[in-house]
C-alpha cells in the first residue's frame, strides 16, 4: 500500500508540474507559434494524472472517466493546435500555405 | 486538504496567467490561452471530484473538455475571418 501511495504522489506531482510548465511557457513566450509548443505538455500531464487516479483507485468509475478525458485530450489538443496555427497564418497572411519567400529560404523561418 | 485538492488548487492558480494572456495579448495569443485554460479547468474538476469523494461529478470534467474543444474551434473560425 505504501508503494502504491508513493507512485500516486509521484505521478500526480509530475503531471501537475507539466501543467505548470505549460502555463509558464504560454505566459512567457512572445509569438503565437512559440506559445503553441507548450500545449503538448498539458495533454501529457492529463495522461499522468489519469494514471495517478488508476493507481490510487484501481478500476473504478472515476479512473474510467479520467482515462476517457486523457484520451479525448490526446486527440483534441493536437487538432486544436493545428487549427490555431492555421487560423493565425490565414489572419496574418491571407493563406496558410508557404509564401514565396518561405519557399526560397526555408531556414530563416 | 488532501493531495487531490492541493493539485486542483495548483491547476486553478494556473488559470490566472491564461486570463492575463487573454486580456493583454493579441486574439491569436488569447486563443492559445483559452485552449490551455480548458485543459486546466477540466483536469481541476476531475481532481476536485476525487478529492471531495464525489465521483459522479467527474462527468463535469468530461463535458467541459468537449465543450471547450468546440468553443476553441469556433474562436479559430472567427480568427480566420478577422483579417
Amino acid at each position: 500500500m505504501r508503494v502504491a501511495e508513493a507512485i500516486t504522489y509521484a505521478l500526480l506531482v509530475v503531471g501537475v508540474g507539466l501543467e505548470v510548465v505549460a502555463t509558464l511557457g504560454v505566459m512567457v513566450m512572445t509569438r503565437v507559434y512559440d506559445r503553441l509548443h507548450y500545449l503538448g505538455p498539458a495533454s501529457l500531464g492529463a495522461v499522468l494524472i489519469a494514471a495517478a487516479l488508476w493507481v490510487a483507485e484501481g478500476s473504478s468509475f472515476i479512473s474510467l472517466k479520467a482515462t476517457l478525458l486523457a484520451a479525448f485530450l490526446l486527440i483534441a489538443s493536437p487538432t486544436l493546435t493545428h487549427v490555431t496555427a492555421r487560423a493565425t497564418r490565414i489572419s496574418e497572411l491571407g493563406d496558410w500555405r508557404p509564401t514565396t519567400d518561405e519557399r526560397a529560404e526555408p531556414r530563416q523561418r | 486538504m488532501n493531495e487531490w485538492q492541493i493539485a486542483a488548487s495548483v491547476l486553478l492558480v494556473g488559470l490566472i496567467p491564461c486570463l492575463w494572456v487573454c486580456a493583454r495579448r493579441t486574439f491569436a495569443d488569447g486563443l492559445v490561452a483559452v485552449q490551455l485554460a480548458g485543459t486546466l479547468a477540466s483536469l481541476a474538476l476531475l481532481l476536485l471530484s476525487e478529492g471531495e469523494e464525489r465521483q459522479p461529478f467527474s462527468d463535469l470534467a468530461l463535458v467541459l473538455a468537449v465543450l471547450s474543444f468546440v468553443g476553441t474551434l469556433l474562436f479559430a473560425r472567427f480568427l480566420e475571418r478577422s483579417r
